[in-house]
């Protein structure tokens, strides 16, 4: 087999490993920013719930989760999709990291805007939505976008629980020819090709959002 | 312009931060079209005093009715009710200075963002400032943000405003034009409560000025008699201090 070959079998494998990265997002998106707003917002008890299920999440390895949830939850009836269980433990792992960021950037914001919102006869939720979230977006974008390579590069690991994926292709491609060298190289491009203009857009992000210039705080705060 | 009909009524307010008492039996009316500087020594309480007229403060004794409003309940009603303008100008930096003054419009008033802007125009205009509409905050200088600032509150068409050291944190040459939209408000007629140390503002402007000390109220005069012949030492004493 030629290296172009090998490339274009590796790259068949892109497929699942965009679906994993896109469902994956699915759970992080939504659970990093829910944990991250409930453990700023919320006191005692309900909030060190709420600490253990991010910390949790965020110190056990994502390739034991995902044998736990593949391989241990059917011997008591639970059967879920290895693409579902791909996308929910890597999700979450990388929503967990995400959360605390998303606190962060609440509690980094200036009090006194909040009071603001207040004085004008906003209601709480209105001051959250118009006020707080669209400028924590904006501080978090480069955050995020680590967040999503790291997500990308975690489903490697999907391989293991049988997903056709671009690293098990990579596998499946070595016991057709022994070629190492060529194979894994090819699977490095592949990875490559793909996070390389993302962490260029991340790049682009930061200089952006380091400016403080108007215009992308603008296209979070509109139509809110 | 003074006429009878209280605006805001303060009545035997008490206010502690855990164990200190930081407002001791407040009485106060501030009557319609009334303007009121306050001023006094750096933890007096003027800040605590106006800030639970619109309860962004809390207070455990006493009374506050804003336009008979006096429902703790009913939070946001008397918040539109009054109108604050804050020492940092608390802006939102996100946001254009248009978007700043449309916000609450559109978010509490549920204007048409077509109507909300045209209000805010004319406000805007009202504080000179309307060729910054389309800028940011973090454009402009400090007095022009915090003429936005007022305008921004102007907007929710309040019946009295509250401002709180507005021109402490901005550069010399830009506290005359804050001050100027100030007095403009005064003379159209808007009910105040300043606090400042522009002993020049309160005398020009100011139908009575009230001096705080630890919490208390300790006298309450019009400017003539206020800045001659204050009957209180410690009134003596400070103004000896700042002027
Ligand atoms: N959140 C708070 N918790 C505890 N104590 C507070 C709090 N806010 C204010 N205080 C205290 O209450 C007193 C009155 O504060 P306040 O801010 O009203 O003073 P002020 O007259 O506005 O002073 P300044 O001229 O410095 O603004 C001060 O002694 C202050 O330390
Ligand atoms: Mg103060």
């Amino acid at each position: 087999m030629s290296f172009f070959d090998i490339f274009r079998g590796i790259l068949e494998g892109m497929d699942v490993t965009l679906t994993v990265t896109f469902m994956g997002l699915c759970f992080a998106i939504p659970f990093g920013l829910v944990a991250g707003i409930l453990q700023h917002f919320l006191k005692g008890a309900s909030r060190a719930s709420v600490t253990m299920i991010i910390e949790f999440w965020r110190s056990t390895p994502v390739l034991v989760l995902m044998f736990m949830f593949y391989y241990s939850l059917p011997t008591v009836g639970i059967y879920l999709s290895a693409t579902l269980v791909a996308a929910s433990t890597l999700g979450l792992h990388v929503g967990a990291y995400g959360s605390q960021s998303v606190r962060a950037a609440l509690q980094a914001l200036d009090r006194g805007q909040v009071e603001a919102g207040f004085a004008l006869g906003l209601r709480r939720p209105a001051i959250l939505w118009t006020i707080e979230l669209p400028q924590m977006v904006r501080a978090m974008l480069p955050t995020f976008v680590n967040q999503l390579i790291q997500l990308v590069k975690g489903t490697s690991l999907v391989a293991l629980i049988t997903m056709s994926d671009m690293t098990h292709r990579a596998k499946e491609i070595s016991q057709l020819t022994f070629d190492p060298p060529a194979i894994y190289s090819a699977l490095l491009l592949a990875y490559f090709i793909l996070l390389y203009p993302i962490t260029i857009f991340g790049r682009w992000l930061e200089r952006k959002v380091g400016q403080g210039s108007g215009k992308l705080m603008e296209d979070h705060g509109r139509g809110v | 312009m003074v006429s009878n009909d209280v605006v805001i009524a303060v009545k035997g307010l008490n206010k502690w931060y855990a164990d200190f008492q930081a407002l001791k039996e407040i009485d106060l009316d501030v009557m319609k079209g009334e303007q009121i500087v306050i001023c006094g020594p750096s933890g007096s309480g003027k800040s605590t005093l106006i800030r639970c007229i619109n309860r962004l403060e809390s207070f455990q004794e006493g009374s506050i009715r804003v336009e008979g409003v006096a429902d703790q309940n009913d939070l946001l009603t008397l918040r539109r009710t009054v109108g604050m303008v804050f020492q940092q100008f608390n802006l939102f930096p996100h946001l254009t200075v248009l978007r700043n003054c449309t916000l609450a419009l559109t978010r509490a008033r549920g204007l048409e963002k077509a109507a909300a802007e045209d209000v805010a125009l004319s406000l805007l205009d009202r504080v000179r400032i309307r060729e910054q509409a389309l800028k940011y905050p973090g454009q402009l200088s400090g007095g022009q943000q915090q003429r936005v600032a007022i305008a921004r509150a102007l907007c929710m068409s309040p019946k009295a405003m509250l401002f709180d050291e507005p021109t402490s944190s901005l550069d010399p040459e830009m506290i005359k034009e804050v001050l100027d939209v100030m007095a403009d408000l005064a003379s159209d007629g808007m009910t105040m409560i300043c606090v400042t140390h522009e002993m020049g503002f309160a005398r020009r402007v100011a139908d009575r000025v009230i001096f705080m000390d630890q919490g208390r109220i300790v006298e309450a005069a019009k400017p003539d008699i206020f800045f001659e012949a204050p009957r209180n030492a410690r009134t003596r004493a400070f103004l000896h201090q700042i002027l």
